[in-house]
């Protein structure tokens, strides 16, 4: 009977601040949403994966092998403990290669790996997905098989063309179907295509052949990139270039975007549990201070301070566990979009159930947490006896001191009754500090990742670590780099030329268990995409700069030695600085040209980053090249031995033989004598002055450009979430205390103050604590932003100050219009109400 | 003599659970430059319903209020806030100062919606609290260490710091005791001397007594009126008698 009775004066309070309820509810809802889902996805997507890499069948590591592949690699790998299954295959390789968009329109570079069924089974399962039927497949001429990406992302379908573009050719191909791939499924280690026997050898002389060393290992082995490269190293006396892929770093790598976006949700749900927490402490003690008469007759009727505390605490179970409630179904329902988007952002399809143990749990939590932080605050009610309830009914406003007596300030009546209004409710106002300040973190930290990404991925280019020239020209052993790039510098479209090393060198970290370093070599006061996080550049040649990630990991800081161990020599460096290197491992290594070659004294400054002037595009500019200097090496080997006369035909034929030697094999100098009856045909490499033409640059967009896109609209999401967070705690707030201060508003009425008046006094109150609460968020959200891409990239964000101090005159702004809007309640209050009394 | 203030079938009614209640029925009065009207009558006979639609403070249901030429009844909330301000000053029963600010503040914030002169301001406040006979040590307490005759001096002069053209009163002695009470109206008194123009809601004889004219309500209409000299200028004995007349007469 008297739980009967607790229930109605709950429902009674309910019904009394239904606005209040219904926000502390949608607090809920979004608190236990948010946390539910961030709770059933954060080991959920990880499973998935495992469970899409098992399906797939795949081996969980391997090592490909670009030059100077040897018997011996293969047998060390196996003589390796917890080294299995050791396959070997040969696949060949399209480094950003372009391939025509699925609309027919545009063109994306990917790395691709070119694979026969047969071989791809060595490995893997081959686990097919969409095709199409087996008697259409088998009228196919040049069918090809294709990871799940190119089908979930790239949006091809079956008996879509699938064109490569190579060597100013076409390849065109027609999708059989996609299928589960498991170790090179995405654009960091590249996509296996599988495709025929024939095509594969029509494909061999113009692509790359790399050995892959494809393999399993023991759950608890610690197999040693190191020790295995050292190993082959003696045994074959030489260096070889090669890099590894394991199921860990796909994993990583696929996951981290998902798991960013994850941990921002539950942070975000941390701040709306903070808010909902903080409303529903404001409305008790505000109910109780309000209700305070109340409390004394019901107490004198014979109801215990605890029965009257479970009242309000009851209030809150119906709010909260309403709230919660519809924040775990929501979650339910958001489990396919949810699994949408984890399928978008793998680029696999992955089957990821419902957890909903975890959203039990989540909302069983966020109610006991309302019910908790309800009860300790209603617990108050156990210091008012009677007596002193009735006493404390009867307000008494008595302060100590005077704050801001209206005498002696000088400004608008507004703001001077809007400043001493600030200390009539301290703990109310630091709540909202709290609130805004928590808030306002959350927001100026989204504000940036928007400003971050607004451009797509071209800031995330600036924290690679490397340059993005617009092309990249590998000129051949003879020619004269010098004089090449004094013709470039000549040419209008041109506005940069920048000598540096074969960007794939590869060097080693003496004592460092960071995988290998790339070595990025310039001259620094002409590069404009790697920049110092602290420190300078290297300027002498016995100088390097570090990365990020280095830096932390290695714990190598400025004024350091480092031993990097190039071909078969080893050289000290002083380290001078600390670059953000998002790319190549996060572990580059930043050299002076002379410095470079200390440790590499065969190599050459023979790649040329050409960066373009505005309103001249890469395609038009290679085919000047084309034209001024003759085809690359890689275009003559993709070229048709066609041609209008014989002896043309057997000049091209003979091009393209010493394309293949010098590109594949590492020939520097080839002549060549036909004889064909009286009619000698003879030439030579000279003839080649550029080996090959790429562009980082559509690499990176290629990679980038989703990311960006994805995290763009993400932190605007999250932007306008909290933004309506706050909307809704500050409407909440206000309206409550307008309500509570109707009589106040009324006398200010009579005297003649107007609604606008008044409003403009609540938002105006709010103002200090806001300002205050906004400073400390900026500070915070600086601090923030400059971890987070730390920890997660290993690279540093230059903080745009600007936008900071922009973001927070807006939040402070918004905070005012939210206010000064939710106060318009004060147009309700009439002066007539004050007949009444 | 000029109408400071007048009504054309002022009208006013509530709605009472669907049920129209009409309070104030086709109602004509003017209120003359520094007249000391007194509003009478029956408890439910409109008498504070009257006094707010004169003040601008409630809005009329038909007829019009002029205020000088000037009509208000068309008024938005906001623009008669506006118009209140350096016309109407309002002293109710229940005091009603602002119980988070000090004497000095709750006539300040009166005064500041107005004059933007804060010097001047500070300096008038000051002098018509010392003239109510509140002096400088009480100027910073707060109204819960007021007594009730104190709170509605500091209610008095916060009305009058705007020199407004008429004076609202609702009942002003109506919580003090008799002692408390005479001193408050001793106020009026002299502040209708200095030429204000009151209007004031009572059904106490004693407080009447202190106006120049008043008008008897019944049933939201005016029903009579009597004329007397300003108080203090006759035999207050005869004013009392003449008076107590027209209230019996009136069936008070």
């Amino acid at each position: 009977m008297q739980t009967k009775n607790i229930f109605r004066l709950a429902l009674f309070n309910l019904r009394k601040n239904r606005r209040e309820a219904v926000g502390i509810a949608i607090l809920t809802l979004i608190t236990a949403f948010l946390l539910s889902t961030f709770a059933a996805n954060i080991t959920g997507i990880s499973e998935a994966f495992d469970k899409s890499f098992d399906e797939s069948g795949c081996k969980d590591s391997a090592i490909v092998i670009q030059k100077n592949y040897r018997d011996e690699h293969l047998a060390a790998l196996n003589e390796f403990d917890g080294i299995k299954d050791v396959t070997a295959a040969k696949p060949l390789l399209l480094v950003s290669g372009m391939v025509i968009d699925s609309d027919g329109n545009g063109k994306s570079s990917y790395s691709l790996w070119f694979l026969t069924e047969t071989e791809n089974r060595e490995f893997e399962d081959f686990v097919k997905g969409h095709s199409l039927s087996e008697d259409e497949i088998a009228a196919l001429e040049h069918p090809v098989w294709l990871p799940e990406y190119f089908e979930i992302t790239a949006k091809f379908a079956p008996g879509d063309t699938f064109t490569i573009l190579n060597g100013g050719k076409q390849y065109p191909f027609t999708i059989a179907g996609f299928y589960n791939a498991g170790l090179f499924s995405d654009t960091g280690m590249g996509f296996t295509c599988i495709i025929s026997e024939d095509d594969k050898l029509s494909l061999a002389p113009v692509l790359e052949e790399y050995n892959a060393l494809i393999f399993n290992r023991d759950a608890e082995n610690n197999f040693s990139w190191q020790e295995y490269n050292k190993v082959c190293r003696e045994r074959t006396g030489e260096s070889f270039l090669a890099w590894s892929v394991t199921r860990v770093s796909v994993k990583n790598n696929v996951l981290q975007f998902l798991n960013i976006f994850l941990y921002i949700s539950g942070a975000l749900s941390l701040v709306t549990l903070a808010a909902s927490l903080f409303m529903i402490r404001h409305k008790i003690s505000k109910d109780i201070e309000d209700q305070m008469q109340q409390i004394g007759v019901l107490e004198a009727l014979g109801y215990t301070s605890r029965e009257i505390s479970l009242s309000y605490v009851y209030e809150y179970v119906i709010t909260g566990g309403i709230g919660a409630l519809a924040g775990g179904i929501a979650a339910v329902l958001f489990t396919p979009v949810m699994n949408f988007m984890t399928i978008s952002m793998m680029s696999r399809t992955v089957h990821n159930k419902t957890n909903f143990a975890a959203i039990i749990i989540v909302t069983v939590l966020t109610v006991l947490a309302v019910i908790l932080f309800a009860l300790a605050k209603a617990g108050m009610i156990k210091q008012f006896p009677p007596v002193i309830a009735f006493r404390r009914g009867i307000k008494t406003h008595h302060f100590g001191k005077i704050f801001f007596p209206l005498e002696k300030l000088k400004w608008s009546i507004d703001l001077r009754l809007a400043l001493k209004g600030i200390f009539t409710d301290m703990r109310s106002n630091i709540g909202v500090g709290l609130c805004i300040m928590l808030a306002g973190t959350a927001m100026l930290f989204s504000s940036y990742m928007f400003d971050f990404f607004k451009n797509g991925s071209d800031n995330l280019g600036k924290m690679m670590g490397c340059e993005i020239a617009d092309t990249k020209i590998e000129l051949m052993d003879g020619a004269d780099a010098d004089k090449m790039r004094e013709e470039l510098l000549a040419m209008p479209e041109v506005r940069k030329v920048l000598p540096t090393a074969d960007w794939l060198l590869q060097l080693k970290v003496k004592g460092s268990e960071l995988p290998d370093p790339r070595a990025v070599v310039y001259d620094f006061s002409e590069t404009e995409n790697i920049f110092l996080t602290d420190g300078r550049f290297p300027q002498y040649d016995n100088e390097v700069t570090i990365s990020l990630r280095r830096h932390n990991e290695d714990n190598v800081n400025i004024g350091d030695s480092i031993i990097v161990q190039g071909d078969c020599k080893e050289t000290s460096y002083i380290v001078t600085g600390i670059v953000s290197n998002l790319a190549f491992n996060q572990t580059s290594l930043y050299f002076t040209p002379e410095g470079f070659l200390r440790t590499n004294p065969t190599a050459s400054l023979r790649v040329l980053d050409v960066y373009l002037n505005d309103g001249y595009t890469r395609e038009d500019f290679d085919k000047k090249l084309t034209a001024l200097y003759g085809a690359n090496v890689e275009d003559t080997m993709a070229q048709s031995g066609e041609g209008s006369s014989l002896e043309e035909r057997i000049r091209r034929k003979a091009d393209e033989k010493m394309a293949v030697l010098i590109s594949q094999y590492g020939v520097t100098d080839a002549d060549y004598a036909i004889r064909i009856g009286d009619t000698l045909i003879k030439g030579n490499s000279s003839k080649f002055v550029i080996k090959k033409l790429s562009s980082m640059l559509d690499m990176a967009k290629t990679e980038c450009d989703g990311i960006a896109a994805v995290t763009k609209i993400f932190s605007l999401c999250s932007m306008i979430f909290i933004a309506a967070v706050v909307a809704v705690i500050l409407g909440i707030i206000t309206s409550s205390n307008i309500k509570r201060q109707r009589k106040e508003l009324g006398i200010m009425k009579s005297m003649g103050y107007s609604s606008k008046n008044l409003m403009t006094q609540t938002a105006l109150r709010i103002m200090p604590v806001t300002f205050i609460s906004v400073v400390i968020a900026a500070v915070i959200s600086v601090i923030i932003n400059k971890y987070f891409w730390i920890e997660l990239f290993g690279g540093q964000v230059p903080q745009n100050y600007a936008l900071t101090v922009f973001a927070g005159i807006a939040i402070v702004i918004f905070t005012y219009i939210v206010t000064y809007i939710g106060a318009s309640d004060i147009r309700k209050v009439s002066v007539t109400e004050l007949m009444t009394e | 003599m000029a109408s400071v203030l007048r009504t054309e079938k002022l009208c006013k009614s509530f709605s009472n659970g669907g049920v129209q209640q009409h309070v104030i029925k086709n109602l004509d009065l003017a209120i003359e430059k520094s007249d000391f009207t007194i509003i009478m009558g029956a408890s439910g006979s409109g008498k504070s319903t009257l006094l707010y639609a004169l003040s601008g403070m409630d809005k009329p249901t038909m007829g019009k209020v002029f205020f000088g030429d000037t009509e208000i009844q068309g008024y938005s909330n906001d623009e008669l806030a506006v118009f209140r301000r350096g016309n109407c000053g309002f002293v109710f029963q229940s005091v009603y100062l602002l119980e988070n600010q000090t004497v000095l503040d709750n006539v300040l914030t009166g005064a500041f919606i107005v004059q933007k002169n804060s010097t001047e301001a500070v300096s008038k406040a000051k002098e018509l609290l010392k003239k109510v006979g509140l002096a400088e040590d009480m100027w910073n307490k707060y109204p819960n260490q007021l007594s009730g005759g104190e709170a509605q001096r500091v209610g008095i002069v916060r009305a009058v710091i705007n020199e407004p053209k008429i004076l609202f009163a609702d009942e002003p002695t109506g919580s003090l005791n008799s002692a408390s009470g005479k001193e408050v109206l001793d106020i009026f008194t002299k502040v209708h001397e200095n030429g204000q123009s009151i209007v004031m809601v009572t059904h106490d004889l004693k407080t009447a007594l202190r106006g120049t004219r008043v008008i008897y309500l019944r049933d939201g209409n005016v029903v009579g009126e009597h004329k007397m000299s300003k108080y203090g200028t006759d035999d207050d004995a005869k004013r009392r008698s003449d008076l107590t007349a027209f209230l019996e007469q009136m069936g008070w």
